[in-house]
This record gives structure tokens, C-alpha cells and sequence, in this order.
């Protein structure tokens, strides 16, 4: 049932790469089986159990049982907002693109091989699978950058590569640690929990998820990569890095990192929320300093992706819905807003804060893009009665007891997003139409269909926010049920590092190369 | 596109405008010549003439009827009589005939009032309310911009601050509130501002009587086109010239109708002409000078964003920014919003090919209208030359150079960095 969502992509690649005539056709046929995707996400929403925190609908096949590798798949709260998200957010990136694009039958397949191989990740149960389709989508996101991309493609796309790559490895490594220190070579997920590691080869493994997957989030200073790749990304690929790629990398923190290594989550948790906190801060204030709207956007990214942070550092049973939910939140309003800034360059020519202006101009100005920019402003912001505002509010109830002071800091990092999109919206949107040079394209009906799905969503789960978080507490609750008491974990620390003769450094290699 | 021939007497002109100057001395206009320029200046003199035939006939109505009620509610509900009434240069008994159609209001005006917006027959209060019908607001806006600029008419002016006026209007005054202690109290009390709104009502009349000339003359020239007459801009524009001297002597004069009798306020008998009482301060007036429209944008004139000389205002069409053409309620915005009703449909069809289709017409209709007033005030410019300068073809060199002069000096208002001179130039200004 699930090997739907990765497969119909993938098999959908097949007929556009060998038989699409045209760029239309090809679109036609990539919303086919990617709505076709979007419809099954649906109906396993209809049979999801919200009573059961555990895994559900599972798929098994043996593989290559000697590596430990099998096809294992399984959906619980938290894949299952994932796999909502990539679903949609798939359609409507190819809904988005340009119908004329060039080289359309490589572009269509690329988008949904990138599509399948991140339901497969957000779905697989084994450890290696995990790491085969999330280095799957590596590949063809390079192209979809480097092809499709604006200038400084070239640049980006390598920067991203090298970027994701480092993170696999460091995946990869932290993977093996547990498997291997677990005496094992099952990679099967269920297996790897019941290793029981020593708690400092626990922080160890956890260290490196947290920079491979702090890449891919990303965190500061792991980041860099980041603004580049958005602005030169075309709006479609951007839509589904900002939408969903990065959040492989929350949700692989908050399955693996947590879930793996609970122990050195504890232990660390009050370091990775002022990590988070300083990911907030630094995020928004620099893209207060921004006059490219896209670089302001993947800059709030990182700001956003630091409420996830810190609602995964606090786990408490709030602060974890609202992680999960500030996931699909920031996925929503960043799917609108490229898709918003992609019909701004569209119909403009331009990105730049300081070109741009008086576009909420009713006949000439581009008034519903405006009016759609305002709204997803204020979802970004928080503003209640938009879905931002109470993702981000679940975060901070559920974070304000564990670190206040890193939550009441996180707050006034909302402020600052405020900050930024009130100069977005001022700049873009208001002033005076300049006659001369503005006589935009008409933005059609079928280019605001994306926007009116994206808007009413994030409006309707703003003013619904039940039908958001229903689907992830019991897993919220399992999730942060298996992590142990802060204190107990230090106490821990403290007895394992202050044993005589263990260096856990030396230790490791040797025990390895024992095969013990 | 015919090639402007210079005068052989003369060396180029090194004027910034100096394709422009060339082609008003071979007798053409400020409007390239062009099929896509004729079309659409026909088209907007047709769809402005039929409204221009509502604002003539009420603004005689307010006027000669309306006067002074206090409370002039509905003096936009103009009277079956002066919908009626004859247009003077239209019709079997027109003298002259500009227009060879009905001398009464204009089929398409009719159909207007009786339909309005919604396409049926409804009250007329319904249709008012419902936006369905003629916007008076740019007639007296206009109206407005001819009396304020007082300097510009300076023959007519001084005959309103004439004791013979003041006599004319005060017999008018009591004639009109007789009966009525109350208001002849007020008027005892401030009798100015009594004066004042009599003055502004000649002025009503005098651009009702401009109005009633031009309308026909615009009728005229849309049947000529659709006939396959009227080819170029010039010759629609040497049509505009020809129609300002064949009623450059019409009277301007104002008459107030109460109880049966009529009041002189400015007698025919005055002398006050058509082109130099009406015509030519109304070009000034509306054209060139008018008054920053509220709405449209803050002007600090403490900052001097507004001249301290009312001779320097360049707020007209020929100036007028018609992007923020669209917000509600503005004088220009409702001529737009009048014209869009009439429009041709050859018309239509241009502007549904445009980028944002119909969404911006009244963006569109503004624009269209610039590049149509633009030919009309090069018909004055010629006019003006035809009784102060040369003819064009005059074999004198010192004679051609002062017709050169004097359209270097027109054209020199069009330097400022505001003048549309230069956009209507260009087919891509829309």
C-alpha cells in the first residue's frame, strides 16, 4: 500500500521520458500520477489509525538480508504529515512550472524520482534504505539546479552537491556506528532501537547525525549552501527544497537522532535549543538585511527551522506536535511564498526589494499575488488565525516550561520575521506603480490555483488547527515517552565520563577491528 | 506613414522636439499618422461625444433650470426638455450642420438612461445609484478648472465682476427665491456668495455651450471614419480645424429660465465668442493647466510640490499620469468610466489584445483619450497659427520662420519631464 507513493512516481518518469511529445504533455502526464500520489496519500489518511502511536500499514521484503538491507516501509504520525506534505507539495511544483519548459523530458522524471525517493525515505524502516533514497534525490535535485537554474546555477547546484554529500557521509557513518556498536548488521530500524549503546558512543553518533542532518535542514552555521541554492533554484525546485527536502532533515533528526540515540538527545538538549535559538535569531535577522525576496525567504527558512529545533530539543508531548506541525507550517507558507516570488519574477522580472514596488495596484499591479503575499507574510510571521501562528505557539507553550529563556528568545525571533516581511510587503506591495516601466502580464486563474490550495490550507488548519495536529499526538506522545529524564541522563554522563582508562575514542576502533 | 517634407527655405529645426515641430510645419499633427493612432482617436471621440452629450445638455440644464436650489439633489436627473433640445449644429435645422445625425440627445445616450449598467429598465434612481448613468463630476470638474484659472479669460472675467452682471444676476437672484423670505434673508445677508455660485453657473453654461459644439463635431467625424472618409490623423485633424473657424463666432452667453421667463445674466449681445470665450480657455484650462485631482496623490505645497503660480500648472491630460486612473471617484477616473460605456467595439477588441485584457480599460481608455487630446490641441495649435502666424506654404522665409517660432514656443510647454509628448510618440505606450 505505501510502495504506491514511491513507485506511481517513479513509473509515472517512465512514459514522460520515452513517449512525451510536448512540454504539455509531459506536465500532463507528471500531474497525472503525481495527483494519482496525492490521492493515495489521501486514502492512507482514511485508513491511519489515530488511536496507535506505533508503525502502522507495514510492507516487508527481504533485499540483501547479508547487508542488513530489506525493503521495509511503514507509516506512523510523524512520516505521515511528511508524506502529505511531499504528495503535495509535488503536485503543485509541477503544476507550477512553466508549461513550455525546455528539455521537458528529463525535468518532469527528475521531479518525480525526487518525489518517490523522498516518500521512500520518509517511509522506510531500514536504516540503509533510509540512506539509499535519501541520497537518491541528491542526484536529480543537482540537475534540476544546475539545468533549470538561474545565473550562479552552476555554482549552487555543486555547493548543494557537496553540501548533501558531506551530510550522507556523515549519515552514513553515524547509521553504521549504531548498527555496528550494536554488535549487529541488521539495519532494520525496530532492531537498531534495541541497541543499548554506552551513552558516549551515543553522543558521539549523535553528533554527527546532528551535522549531516543540520546540513540538510539546515542549521547554523550549516547553511550556506542554502540561500544560494533557493535564488537559483527555478520556483518548482524550490518549492520542493524548501518545502520538503529540508524537511527530510528535521524529520531524520527527529526519527533517527532522537529515536536512535534518546540518551544523548536528553543529555544535549539544552545545547541544541540554544542551537536552535541562535538558528532563529541568525535567520531572521539576516534576512532583514536582504533585498533579493527569494534570499529573504531562505533565509527565514532558517529562522523557521529553528522553532522545529527547539520544539525536538524541549520533547515535551506539546513541543513535539507542535515540531512536527511547525514542519507541515513552514512547508505550506514556503511552497506559497516561492510560488508567490516565481509569478512576481515571472510577470516583473525581478526578485529585488528595491525594483520592486506597488504591485497591490489593482489594474496593473499584480493585486491578488499581493493580497496572497500579504496572507502568507502573516502565516510566516504568526499572526493568529493562520497556521503559523499555531505551530509556532505549540512550540513555544511546549518549550517555555523545559528553556524558557531559549523560547522567550525564539519569540522575539518572530518578531524579527515580522520585522522582515513587513519590509517585503511594504517594498513589494505598496508605493506607487511606476507607469513608465509597469505593465505586468496578467496573472491567470490556473497560475493562482497553486496559491488558493496553499492559502486556503493555511487558513483552514489556522482556524482548524485539530485537523493539523490530530494526525501526530499519539506519536508525539510514543516518541517523547521513550526519551529519559534530563538529569538521569546527566547523572549518567558524569559516572561514564569520569570511569578511569576509558577513552572512548581509542575504544571504538579497537573494538571494531576485533569485531567484537 | 507619410515622411514630414521640410521647407526648403528653412534649415532643420534643432528644437528637442524637432521631428514633431517639422511634421505641425508640414501641416500634420503632434500624433504620429498612423492607422493604429486614427482608430483609436476616432474611437475615443465617438465614445466621448456621447457622454459629451449628456454633460452639454445638463450642464445648460443646471445652468438655466437648476439655478440656485439649495439643495440641488438631482440636477444630474436632467429634464425630458433638454434631452430633447435641439443641438444647434446637428439636424435638418443645425446651422451650421456639423453633424448630419439627430439634433436631439443621442440614440446611445438614450438607450443608456433607460438601461444603465444593469441592461433593463429600471427607475432612474435606481440606475444613479447603481452607477448606471452619465458622472457629471468631470463636466463641473472641468467647469471648475475654467473658473479657478481666472487669468485665462480675462474678456469674460472682467464682464462677470461688471456692474451690469452683478445687475443681471441680482434680477435673477430675486426672481428666483421670490417668495421665498428665507433664502432672500441669506442673500441680503451674504450677497457674494450669492454672486459667486451665479458666476460659477455661467461658467456651466459657457462650457455647455463649448460642449454642444464639440459633441457633433466628434459624431461627425466617427461616421466620416466609418465611411471610409477620414484616412489620416492629419485630415481628422485639419476636420478639427476647420470645424473651431466655421463657429469661432458662435455666442457664449448665459440665460436663467424661472417661471416662463428668461434672464438675461450674460446677454448674447455681449460678443462673447465661442473659440476665444470658451474654446481656447477651456484648452488652457483643461488640457494643459486643471488642478492636482484629490485621490490620486498627496501633494505637500508647503514643500512646493504644488507651483505658487497658477500659470504653471501642468495637472491636464496632455500631463496626467493616467496610471492611478482607476481609483474611485476621481473626476478622470468617472470620464473613463463614461466612455468605457460607449466604446467601439473595434475598440474593444484593441484593448482586449493588450496584456491585461479588459482589467485595466480604464487605464487603457485614459491613454487612448491623452493621444486623442494631443491631435486635438494640434488642431488648436494650427488654428492659433492659421489667425496669429503664416500659412504654411507661405513662399516668405522671415514668414515661415515665425510660424517655426511659434511652434517651437507651443511646443516648449511639452518639455516638461511630465508632458506625455514623447510616450504618445511610441505605439508601446498603452
Amino acid at each position: 500500500m505505501l510502495s504506491t507513493l514511491i513507485w506511481l512516481p517513479l513509473l509515472g518518469a517512465i512514459p514522460i521520458a520515452l513517449f512525451a511529445q510536448t512540454a504539455k504533455q509531459s506536465r500532463n502526464i507528471a500531474l497525472a500520477f503525481s495527483g494519482a500520489a496525492m490521492l493515495w496519500t489521501v486514502w492512507i489518511f482514511s485508513q491511519f489509525d489515530l488511536a496507535s502511536g506505533g508503525l502502522q500499514m507495514q510492507e516487508f521484503v527481504s533485499w540483501l538480508p547479508v547487508l542488513g538491507l530489506n525493503y521495509d516501509l511503514a507509516v506512523d504520525g510523524l512520516s505521515l504529515m511528511m508524506i502529505f506534505l511531499n504528495s503535495l507539495l509535488t503536485w503543485i511544483a509541477i503544476y507550477s512550472s512553466s508549461s513550455d519548459i525546455e528539455r521537458h523530458r528529463l525535468f518532469y522524471p527528475l521531479i518525480l524520482v525526487v518525489s518517490g525517493g523522498v516518500a521512500g525515505a520518509f517511509l522506510a524502516q531500514n536504516l540503509l534504505l533510509f540512506f539509499l533514497l535519501f541520497e537518491l534525490e541528491l542526484v536529480p535535485l543537482y540537475l534540476l539546479v544546475a539545468i533549470w537554474g538561474g545565473p550562479k546555477r552552476a555554482y549552487a547546484a555543486t555547493k548543494f552537491l557537496l553540501y548533501t554529500a558531506i551530510a550522507g557521509a556523515l549519515i552514513l557513518a553515524s547509521f553504521l556506528g549504531a548498527v555496528w556498536l550494536g554488535d549487529s548488521f541488521d539495519f532494520s530500524y525496530q532492531q537498531v532501537l534495541q541497541n543499548q549503546l554506552p551513552l558516549v558512543s551515543q553522543v558521539i553518533l549523535l553528533a554527527l547525525l546532528l551535522v549531516g542532518f543540520g546540513i540538510k535542514i539546515p542549521l547554523v552555521p550549516f547553511h550556506t549552501w542554502l540561500p544560494d541554492t533557493y535564488v537559483a533554484a527555478s520556483p518548482p525546485v524550490a518549492i520542493l527544497l524548501g518545502g520538503v527536502l529540508a524537511k527530510l532533515g528535521t524529520y531524520g533528526l527527529l526519527r533517527f537522532g532522537m529515536g536512535l540515540f534518546p540518551d544523548a538527545w536528553a543529555l544535549l538538549s539544552p545545547y541544541l535549543a540554544v542551537w536552535a535559538t541562535v538558528s532563529v535569531l541568525y535567520g531572521s535577522v539576516t534576512a532583514i538585511a536582504q533585498k533579493d525576496i527569494k534570499r529573504m525567504v531562505a533565509y527565514s527558512s532558517v529562522g523557521h527551522m529553528g522553532y522545529v529545533m527547539l520544539g525536538a530539543a524541549a520533547f515535551t508531548p506539546l513541543s513535539m506536535v507542535g515540531a512536527i506541525s511547525q514542519m507541515v507550517s513552514h512547508g505550506l507558507i514556503l511552497a506559497l511564498l516561492f510560488h508567490l516570488v516565481g509569478l512576481v519574477e515571472d510577470k516583473v522580472g525581478t526578485r529585488q526589494l528595491d525594483q520592486l514596488n506597488g504591485l497591490m495596484n489593482p489594474t496593473r499591479g499584480l493585486p491578488l499575488v499581493s493580497a496572497l503575499l500579504v496572507l502568507s507574510g502573516m502565516a510566516s510571521a504568526g499572526i493568529p488565525g493562520l497556521v503559523g501562528f499555531i505551530t509556532e505557539f505549540l512550540v513555544f507553550q511546549g518549550s517555555y516550561i523545559v528553556f524558557p529563556v531559549a523560547t522567550i528568545v525564539s519569540v522575539i525571533g518572530t518578531g524579527l520575521t515580522a520585522v522582515y516581511f513587513v519590509i517585503l510587503i511594504n517594498r513589494t506591495c505598496f508605493g506607487r506603480l511606476d507607469s513608465q516601466k509597469a505593465y505586468y502580464g496578467k496573472v491567470s486563474l490556473t497560475e493562482h490555483l497553486p496559491a488558493f490550495v496553499l492559502a486556503a490550507l493555511v487558513v483552514v488548519l489556522g482556524l482548524r488547527p485539530g485537523w493539523l495536529v490530530q494526525w501526530s499526538e499519539v506519536t508525539s506522545a510514543s516518541l517523547v515517552a521513550a526519551l529519559p529524564e534530563v538529569e538521569q541522563v546527566q547523572l549518567a554522563w558524569q559516572e561514564e565520563t569520569s570511569k578511569e582508562n576509558i577513552s572512548f575514542a581509542r575504544q571504538v576502533p579497537l573494538d571494531i577491528a576485533l569485531g567484537e | 506613414m507619410p515622411t514630414p517634407t521640410l521647407s526648403p527655405t528653412l534649415p532643420p529645426s534643432t528644437h528637442e522636439f524637432a521631428d514633431i515641430i517639422h511634421r505641425l510645419e508640414a501641416g500634420g499633427s503632434m500624433l504620429p499618422d498612423s492607422p493604429e493612432n486614427l482608430k483609436q482617436i476616432i474611437g475615443i471621440y465617438k465614445a466621448y461625444a456621447v457622454p459629451m452629450d449628456f454633460y452639454w445638455r445638463d450642464l445648460l440644464y443646471i445652468a438655466e433650470r437648476v439655478f440656485l436650489n439649495p439643495l440641488p439633489a438631482f440636477k444630474y436627473f436632467i429634464s425630458k426638455d433638454y434631452l430633447d433640445r435641439p443641438n444647434a449644429y446637428a439636424g435638418e435645422a443645425g446651422s451650421p450642420r456639423v453633424w448630419r445625425g439627430e439634433d436631439d440627445a443621442h440614440p446611445e445616450l438614450r438607450e443608456f438612461i433607460a438601461q444603465g449598467e444593469a441592461g433593463r429598465k429600471l427607475p432612474r434612481i435606481m440606475h444613479h445609484l447603481w452607477h448606471g448613468r452619465i458622472n457629471m463630476e468631470f463636466a463641473e470638474a472641468c467647469m471648475q478648472s475654467m473658473y479657478w484659472h481666472e487669468d485665462i479669460n480675462p474678456r469674460f472675467n472682467a464682464y462677470l465682476d461688471s456692474d451690469d452682471y452683478k445687475a443681471n444676476a441680482d434680477k435673477a437672484i430675486r426672481a428666483y427665491f421670490k417668495g421665498n423670505p428665507a433664502m432672500l434673508g441669506l442673500y441680503k445677508l451674504f450677497p457674494e456668495v450669492f454672486l459667486e455660485k451665479v458666476k460659477q453657473l455661467s461658467y456651466y453654461s459657457n462650457l455647455g455651450l463649448f460642449w454642444e459644439v464639440m459633441a457633433p463635431v466628434f459624431f461627425e467625424m466617427s461616421d466620416l471614419y466609418d465611411e471610409g472618409k477620414l484616412t489620416t490623423v492629419p485630415e481628422a485633424m485639419d476636420f478639427l480645424v476647420n470645424g473651431i473657424f466655421a463657429v469661432a463666432g458662435r455666442p457664449i452667453y448665459h440665460q436663467v429660465f424661472i417661471k416662463g421667463e428668461c434672464y438675461e445674466i450674460i446677454p448674447k449681445s455681449e460678443g462673447f465668442t465661442w473659440l476665444y470665450e470658451a474654446a481656447l480657455p477651456y484648452v488652457e484650462a483643461i488640457f494643459y493647466r486643471t488642478a492636482p485631482f484629490r485621490g490620486t496623490k498627496s501633494y505637500n505645497a508647503q514643500a512646493n510640490e504644488v507651483p505658487r503660480d497658477q500659470a504653471d500648472f501642468h495637472y491636464g491630460i496632455l500631463y496626467a499620469d493616467l496610471f492611478p486612473v482607476g481609483s474611485a471617484g476621481i473626476p478622470p477616473t468617472l470620464l473613463m468610466q463614461d466612455m468605457m460605456h460607449f466604446l467601439p467595439d473595434y475598440l474593444v477588441e484593441m484593448y482586449q489584445a493588450n496584456s491585461r485584457g479588459e482589467d485595466d480599460i480604464l487605464n487603457q481608455v485614459g491613454v487612448t483619450f491623452q493621444r486623442s487630446m494631443y491631435n486635438v490641441t494640434s488642431a488648436v495649435i494650427q488654428a492659433l497659427r492659421t489667425a496669429l502666424c503664416y500659412p504654411l506654404d507661405d513662399p516668405n522665409p522671415r514668414h515661415l520662420q515665425a510660424n517655426r517660432d511659434f511652434f517651437e514656443m507651443q511646443i516648449d510647454r511639452f518639455k516638461r519631464p511630465e508632458a506625455r509628448l514623447r510616450d504618445i510618440q511610441k505605439t508601446s505606450y498603452l
